[in-house]
Parts: structure tokens; C-alpha cells; sequence
């Protein structure tokens, strides 16, 4: 049970999730005088030296769990608690370790825009969402968070709202992530009405009700009859739903290349640590709930996404879309490590990718800076983003170039770097799995590989394009200078490339097996049987087609024998981004645009017809009842008066004055009395 | 011979008042109003009330007579050089109306009256036959002070209160305004 | 013999009399007048009725009292006609006529 006391580890974590609110609220308190971030920074740094004391004290032990009561309604209570395990302490590190360099790095990289203020106070929003979103111990205030962060993505992404293209795209984000969100809210709803408590640790814990094997029949909530497997599919579903939008999974993906309409910091903390990170971190918690069939949709899922990102991105020419396509590919990959039921290795890839990709965005992000000086500078129209007009940096941004190679060869999963292990990783146990399925599945593990192949392509052609190729000729004729980055964007960058290799996460770079972090999650899962070969072919075989993929884009792209025909179908499938938005467009877009169209002509015509009709109407009814009003009720008021002046004018000649003649009058009623009782006793 | 001398004590009372208000000198009437007076006292030997008989002629004649005289004669200055000059008209004219009312009033009460003698009440009907009417040789100012003394204290008691305060009233509404 | 309806009808006219007086009178000294007629009338009913009470002589007794009110009413009545007098100069009701509409 959970127990009721605060201890050091929960306070440190209550506090790590509290300092960033408390950071927002004061920088909207301060308003505008907030412009140098310090609040922000100084509330995220001690966040992290708390989320790292929790970490220190819970890894490796028993989770703490804490509750208290929240509200009730009708007989059922509902809690809100903290539930630290291995996962949720692990997450909270992440996320204030990345965003501890992504704070840094914004001081020096949003230095000056004019609406700074608000970007310090989003971000701090943003961090405390996503915290508050991993140690939440119920699928309700879980909820809350993963709205939270759906709402300060969209503050975020629409940063620079006065852009037609920025305020397009974070509708666009808020719109798709409100689909998942029904699902997910779906999913909550069928989870509590059939089991009767969003605990999380009950529900999913070891002891948790989901914990039976598989195909065991879980006990209803009403204690009669068992939920059927069929409903828990479709819960499964709901879930799954939840966090296909939230991460970007195909055909869900289009919100996040669009999202790069944001500030490059803030696109790197979205697609490292936060907003695409809820979805598999979801999936992770709720892991226990999915049953074989939805194991196999997840992984199915994944891997098309991975595959479809990986081909979109071999042909964009935006640098910040090529990274947008390889996170959406890469986040297919943990999917697939959740479908084949390795979470605690999608969880493993998504703490080594955090790191390599956001120090990915965070070096475009230099480059993109870069360009934009020179582009204000010397007044040139380019586009500062593309990559055609980039070329030769290698030697004027040494350190940019140095980190962004660590960080690609860690998306590659070359040896010696926190991708090979996480990656490899995953490709052997997908291959392991494979060897137990029937069917068409079994040709994941496969697709996974030449994803792999394509990741090498894309990132390669991405660093040749940039760094190597000779400059662009409209830079070459101006004979401008680029620099290097300043101070404050390197320092993060660099501690960022330190992370991404191998030594954070185990002393053995070749064997996976000995990460700490994949013996600290996988206590509770079930192994499947280890083919010894694979782990030694898979990593051999990986490594050595990366090397014959940079030989290959070296020649195409440097020594420029380009042997494409760039107006190939396959080509324009891929520039186009699969025509996925335009499928979109046509098929849910413009109909809904039609039927609006339709319904504000209902509403012109019929609706308000109908009500200017009844207005009418009533006006006319008003003329009538006006006309009663004058002539029929004011007329019986005035005759009443009438009447009643008529009758004073004749009776006031009665009063004479004359007392005598009162009292003949009394004494004639009197006389009429008596008369009449004399009349009638006979 | 009783009967013929109520009747001409009735008649005598009711000449007198019609007399009364014929007339037009006012100090002529207030005599004639003596004579009513009188007369009815006499009326009331016959009903075999003579305490009352006597207390009418003390008050009236003595009382109330004398003060409508000194009113008359305070109020009407004009009216009573009239008088010593003499007067044209020696009735006044009658006012048709109030002597319909008056008339119409008689016929009802008489009618009334008419009525109580055929056809008496039952208690009278019971006093009769009881033999406890009064007679002739009854003591009546012994009874009437017991009476007064014993069944009817409480209103004497007011009464009395009553000419009290009638008494100051009229004293107050005499008085000599000192300031007008 | 003298019978109840004797007194009765003598107290009719009596009645009818100051009935008259008090309608027709142009003087407010023989309205009084009239009134304490139609005052002798009730009286002489009541102590004709008193004939049948020999027990507590009612009639007789509330004749006594009748008579003293009616003294009274005819010292408070003078000091009113004085008053309207002194006020008016006249004591004929017909010229006293505040009360008109």
C-alpha cells in the first residue's frame, strides 16, 4: 500500500516537478522585465539537482509510491500521488537533463527577440508538464499533464504567432494531438469502468491487475464476469492512439515537420525529451494492458513509420526537417522495441536518442543562427534553413562540426557511441522475436535494417551537404565569413556530444548486455531466447554497411557523381513528404471545408430565415397587440375613469352642506328599513 | 274618567308639540315645549310611574327649559327684538318633505304599535299572567333606589361618570378663549 | 282601561313631531328642541313597558338614566350652538354649510 509520509526521495522529486511552475509563474509575474531567462534557468538547475538526488536514491530499489486524497465523486475517490520506479526517476533526470542544456543554450540563441519574456515563461510551463507528466501515479492526472504539454507545445511551436506559417502549424499540432488525446481519454474511460482505478501501480504494477499472463482473464470491476479480451484490445488501442499523435507515429507524423516552425531550441526539447517522448513513455506504463494482437499493431506501427520517416528524409533540402523525419523514424524504432515487447530497450533508446538528437537540433540550430547573421548582414535572400546554400562550414565551425559528427554517428549506431548500444540492442531482439512469429511480421526485424541503412543515408548527406560540399556560389561571390557559435550555445552542445557516447551508459561499449540502465528497468519482463550469433553479426554487419553508406554519399555528394534522376516517381514520393498532407487535404481537410461551407449556407439561409421569419412574426404580432393595447385596453381604462369622474361630478351635488338635509336622508334610508323588515316579517 | 283624563293629557302633549314646531317666534315655543313637557309627565303617572314623573319636571322644567331660554336668549339678539316687535307670520310654513318623513315615520310606528297590542310578547303575556305588573299602591321609589343600588350599579356608575365629563365639556366649549 | 298601545301611539307622534321639528326647524335651538321630543317619546315607551317588570323595573330605571343623558346632551348641544354662534352670527343650520362640496 501506499504509504502517507514524505520522504527525502519524494520531496526532491515534488520539487523538482514544482520548481519549473513556480519559475513560470514568476516569470509571468515579472512580465516583461523577465527577458534575460534567469528565472527559468536558475528554476531548472535546481530542478535537476533534485530529480538527480531522487534518482540517486530510488534506481535500483523498491518504487515509492504516495497519494493523497484529491475529490470524490459519488462512492469513488480519486487520488493524486507521486510514484517514483525506475522509469518515472529515470524520466525526470532525462527530461531536466536535457533541458538544463536547452535552457543554456536559448540564453545566447533568443537573445533579443522581443517577445523573450513569454519563451522563458512556455518553457518553464513545458518542462514542468513533462515532469509532472512521468512521476503522476494515475492515468487522470496523467492525463492532465499530457494535456499540459500538448498546450505548451502549441504555445511554443506558435512562438513566433505574428508567421502565418508558425500559427498554421501549431493549430495544426494542437488539431492532430487532440485526436490522440480522445484516445487516450477513451482509454482511461474503458480502463475505469471496467477495472474501477486508474492507479497506475495498481493497475500495471507487479501485483497490478494487468500483471496476469497473458490470456488470463482479468476480473471485472463489478466482481461479476471478466473483461473480455476484446474490450482490452480496444482500450489498448484507445491507449495506443494517445500516443501515435503525442509521438508522432505514421499517419499521425505530419504535425512534427510542421512544428519546426518553432524556435530551434524549442524544437530540440520536443523532439529529445518532451512532447514525443510522452507517447512512448505512455506506451511504457500502460505496457502491461496491451495483448498480442496490439503488441503486433504497435510494432507494425513503429516500423512503417520508421521506414516511411526514414524515406521522406532522405530528400528534404530544410536541415531542421531532415532532423524533424529522422525523430519520427527513430521514434518508430522504439515503437517496434514496445510492439516486439522490449520496452525497457525503447525506453533505452529513447534516453540515448534524447541526447544525440537534441544536440542534433542544437547544432542546427548554431548553423541556422549562423546563416540568419550572414543573411541579415549582407542582405541576402536565402533561405537560412536550407541546405543547398550551406557547404564548407567544416572549417569555419569546427566545434559545431565536431559535436554534430558524434551526434549523427550516434544515430547511425556506430561503435563506441550511446546509439550502437541502444540501436544494436534493439535490432537483436527485434530479430530475436522475429525467429518466434509466423507470417508477414517476421520481416520487421529486416525493414528495421534498412531503416538503419537509410538513417546512415540521410545523415550523412546531411553532414556532407552542410559541412563539406563546397559553399554555395551566392556565399562564395559575397566572400562572407562565417564564425563559430558563441560561448554560451557551445557549452551545451559540448556537454551534449559527451553524453551521447558510450561511457554514461556502460564500460563495455560493444555488449549491450551490460548497460546498467536496461538491468534497472527489465527486472520484470520475460526474455526471450537469446540467439548468441545475432549479437555478434547484427552490430558486425550494421557497422560495416554504415561505412560503405558514407563511402557512397562521400562520392555522390562531395565528389559530385550524383547518379539520381531527381524527377523520379520514388524521388517526388520522398520530396513530398509521401503526399501524406495533401492526402489529408483532400480526403478530411477540404470535405470539411465543403460541409462547412454547406453548413454556413444552412445557417445564412435556413437557420437565419427561419429566425428573421419568427422575428418578423413576433413584430408583427407586437403591431397587433399595440393596437389592442391603445385602443381596446387604454380605452376600458379611460372609460373606468370616466365612469368614475361622471359618477363623482352627479354625487358631489349631494353635498350640500346642509345638515338638515343628511338627516332627512338618514332618516328616509332608516325609513326604507323598516319597511322593508315590516314586509318582509309579513 | 282615568281614561278620559290620559286622553286629555295625550292630547294636550301632542297639540302642544305640534303647536311647537309650527310656530315661528322661538320664545313661544320653548313655552309650548314647557306644556309638552308637562303633560307627558302626566302621561307617565298613568303608566303607574310617578319617581319618573317627578325627576322629568325636576329636570326638564327646572333644568334643561331654563338653559335653552338663557341659550335663546345669549344667541338670538335679532330674533328677540323680533319678538318684542311682534310677528307677521304666526306659523311657520312646513317644509313638505320632512313632514313626509314625519308621516311616513308616524304611520310605521302606529302600525308597529297596533301590532305589540294584538299581538303582545310573551313576556308581557307571562307578567300578566303571573300577576307581577305593577300596581297602583306599589311603593316605586323604594324599588327604583334598591334597583339602582343593586341590579343596576355598573350603569349608574357610568352615567355618572358620563355628566361628569359632559359637564366639564360644556364648560370648556363656553369658555372665553384667551387667545383667539 | 289604558292600555300598552295608548302609550305606544302617543309616543308615535310625539316622535313623528320631533322628527319634524328636527328636519324642518330653521332655528338650532328648536332642532334641540325637536330632539328632546323624540327623546320623551322613547321614554314614554320605556316606562310603559316597565308596567310588565315589576322585578327590576328596567324600563323605569333606564328612563331615569334616559333623562339624565338627554340634560346633559342639552348642556353640551347649547354650548355648541353658542360657539357656532359666536362663530357665525346665526344659529339657522341653512347658513352653516362648511361641510359643501
Amino acid at each position: 500500500m501506499p504509504n502517507l509520509t514524505l520522504t527525502y526521495p519524494l520531496l526532491a522529486a515534488l520539487s523538482a516537478v514544482l520548481l519549473p511552475f513556480a519559475g513560470f509563474l514568476l516569470s509571468i509575474a515579472l512580465g516583461k522585465k523577465a527577458r534575460h531567462g534567469t528565472v527559468a534557468i536558475v528554476a531548472i538547475s535546481l530542478s535537476l539537482l533534485a530529480a538527480g538526488y531522487a534518482f540517486a536514491q530510488v534506481w535500483g530499489h523498491d518504487p515509492i509510491h504516495v497519494r493523497w486524497h484529491w475529490f470524490t465523486i459519488g462512492q469513488h475517490a480519486f487520488h493524486v500521488g507521486l510514484l517514483l520506479d525506475n522509469a518515472a526517476v529515470l524520466m525526470l533526470l532525462l527530461v531536466c537533463l536535457i533541458a538544463l542544456p536547452v535552457h543554456a543554450y536559448s540564453f545566447a540563441y533568443m537573445k533579443g527577440d522581443p517577445g523573450i519574456h513569454r519563451y522563458w515563461a512556455y518553457l518553464s510551463l513545458f518542462c514542468f508538464a513533462m515532469l509532472g507528466l512521468v512521476v503522476a501515479d494515475n492515468l487522470l492526472l496523467m492525463y492532465i499533464f499530457w494535456e499540459l504539454v500538448g498546450f505548451a507545445s502549441y504555445l511554443l511551436i506558435g512562438f513566433w504567432y505574428t508567421r502565418d506559417a508558425a500559427a498554421h502549424a501549431n493549430k495544426k499540432a494542437f488539431i492532430i494531438n487532440r485526436v490522440g488525446d480522445i484516445g487516450f481519454l477513451v482509454g482511461i474511460a474503458m480502463v475505469y469502468s471496467s477495472v474501477g482505478t486508474l492507479d497506475v501501480q495498481a493497475l500495471f504494477g507487479p501485483q497490478g491487475v494487468f500483471a496476469a499472463p497473458a490470456g488470463a482473464d482479468i476480473p471485472a470491476a463489478n466482481g461479476k464476469g471478466t473483461v473480455t479480451a476484446g474490450w482490452l484490445t480496444v482500450a489498448g488501442f484507445a491507449f495506443f492512439l494517445g500516443a501515435m499523435a503525442k509521438s508522432a507515429q505514421f499517419p499521425f507524423h505530419v504535425w512534427l515537420p510542421d512544428a519546426m516552425e518553432g524556435p530551434t531550441s524549442v524544437s530540440s526539447l520536443i523532439h529529445a525529451a518532451t512532447m514525443v517522448a510522452a507517447g512512448v513513455f505512455l506506451l511504457a506504463r500502460v505496457f502491461p494492458l496491451f495483448n498480442e494482437a496490439m503488441l503486433l499493431v504497435i510494432a507494425t506501427t513503429g516500423t512503417i513509420t520508421a521506414f516511411v520517416a526514414a524515406y521522406f528524409a532522405l530528400t528534404q533540402y530544410d536541415i531542421k526537417k531532415i532532423l524533424a523525419f529522422s525523430t519520427i523514424s527513430q521514434l518508430g524504432f522504439m515503437m517496434s522495441g514496445i510492439g516486439i515487447g522490449m520496452y525497457h530497450i525503447a525506453l533505452f533508446h529513447l534516453v540515448t536518442h534524447a541526447f544525440f538528437k537534441c544536440l542534433l537540433f542544437l547544432a542546427a540550430g548554431a548553423i541556422i543562427h549562423e546563416m540568419q547573421h550572414m543573411k541579415e548582414k549582407h542582405g541576402l535572400a536565402i533561405d537560412p534553413q536550407d541546405i543547398r546554400n550551406m557547404g564548407g562550414l567544416r572549417k569555419r565551425m569546427p566545434i559545431t562540426f565536431a559535436t554534430m559528427l558524434i551526434a549523427s554517428l550516434a544515430l547511425v549506431g556506430f561503435p563506441l557511441t550511446a546509439g550502437y548500444l541502444s540501436k544494436d540492442a534493439l535490432l537483436v531482439h527485434a530479430f530475436e522475436w522475429a525467429a518466434l512469429q509466423r507470417g508477414p511480421v517476421s520481416a520487421i526485424p529486416y525493414v528495421l535494417a534498412i531503416v538503419s541503412i537509410l538513417t546512415s543515408f540521410y545523415i550523412f548527406r546531411l553532414l556532407a551537404k552542410v559541412f563539406f560540399a563546397r559553399p554555395a556560389a551566392i556565399l562564395a561571390n559575397k566572400g562572407v565569413s562565417a564564425h563559430e557559435a558563441p560561448r554560451q550555445m557551445l557549452v551545451p552542445m559540448v556537454f551534449l556530444a559527451f553524453c551521447s557516447l558510450f561511457p554514461l551508459f556502460t564500460f563495455n561499449p560493444l555488449n549491450d548486455g551490460q548497460v546498467w540502465l536496461l538491468q534497472g528497468i527489465a527486472a520484470e519482463l520475460p526474455t526471450l531466447p537469446p540467439l548468441r550469433l545475432l549479437h555478434l553479426l547484427v552490430p558486425i554487419l550494421a557497422t560495416i554497411t554504415t561505412i560503405i553508406v558514407a563511402v557512397v554519399v562521400w562520392r555522390w555528394y562531395i565528389r559530385g557523381h550524383y547518379p539520381l534522376n531527381t524527377t523520379g516517381a520514388l524521388y517526388r514520393l520522398s520530396e513530398r513528404q509521401g503526399y501524406v498532407n495533401e492526402l489529408y487535404g483532400a480526403a478530411i481537410v477540404r470535405p470539411l471545408l465543403k460541409l462547412s461551407a454547406l453548413l454556413w449556407w444552412t445557417d445564412r439561409h435556413v437557420v437565419d430565415g427561419i429566425i428573421n421569419g419568427i422575428a418578423a412574426a413576433g413584430r408583427a404580432l407586437a403591431g397587433i397587440t399595440t393596437w389592442i393595447d391603445r385602443h381596446i385596453v387604454d380605452g376600458a381604462v379611460r372609460l373606468v375613469g370616466k365612469l368614475a369622474w361622471g359618477a363623482g361630478n352627479v354625487l358631489r351635488r349631494s353635498q350640500t352642506g346642509r345638515v338638515q338635509q343628511y338627516l332627512a336622508l338618514v332618516f328616509f334610508i332608516i325609513l326604507l328599513i323598516l319597511l322593508y323588515l315590516i314586509f318582509a316579517q309579513a | 274618567m282615568e281614561t278620559l283624563v290620559f286622553y286629555g293629557f295625550a292630547a294636550m302633549a301632542i297639540g302642544s308639540a305640534i303647536l311647537l314646531v309650527s310656530m315661528r317666534n322661538i320664545a313661544r315655543a320653548l313655552f309650548l315645549f314647557f306644556i309638552v313637557l308637562f303633560s307627558v309627565a302626566g302621561l307617565y303617572v298613568f303608566a303607574l310611574a310617578d319617581f319618573i314623573a317627578i325627576t322629568q319636571l325636576l329636570i326638564y322644567v327646572g333644568g334643561v327649559l331654563v338653559l335653552l331660554l338663557f341659550a335663546f336668549m345669549l344667541s338670538n339678539k335679532e330674533l328677540l327684538n323680533q319678538l318684542q316687535r311682534g310677528v307677521s307670520h304666526f306659523f311657520a310654513m312646513p317644509v313638505w318633505q320632512a313632514l313626509l318623513i314625519a308621516v311616513s315615520f308616524l304611520a310605521i310606528l302606529i302600525h308597529t304599535a297596533i301590532q305589540v297590542g294584538a299581538d303582545e310578547p310573551a313576556w308581557i303575556t307571562a307578567s300578566k299572567t303571573a300577576g307581577t305588573t305593577i300596581q297602583p299602591g306599589d311603593n316605586t321609589v323604594q324599588h327604583i333606589g334598591v334597583q339602582v343600588m343593586t341590579q343596576y350599579l355598573l350603569p349608574f356608575e357610568v352615567v355618572s361618570i358620563l355628566l361628569m365629563m359632559a359637564l366639564i365639556g360644556a364648560a370648556h366649549l363656553t369658555r372665553k378663549e384667551e387667545t383667539p | 282601561m289604558i292600555t300598552l298601545t295608548h302609550f305606544l301611539v302617543v309616543g308615535a307622534c310625539l316622535f313623528s313631531i320631533g322628527l319634524y321639528a328636527v328636519l324642518a326647524r330653521r332655528n338650532a335651538i328648536l332642532v334641540l328642541v325637536g330632539i328632546e321630543l323624540m327623546i320623551n317619546a322613547a321614554i314614554v315607551n320605556l316606562v310603559a313597558f316597565s308596567r310588565y317588570d315589576k322585578a327590576f323595573y328596567g324600563g323605569q330605571v333606564f328612563a331615569l338614566f334616559a333623562i339624565v343623558l338627554a340634560a346633559a346632551a342639552v348642556a353640551v348641544a347649547l354650548a355648541i350652538i353658542l360657539n357656532v354662534y359666536k362663530f357665525y352670527k346665526s344659529v339657522n343650520p341653512e347658513d352653516i354649510r362648511n361641510l359643501k362640496d
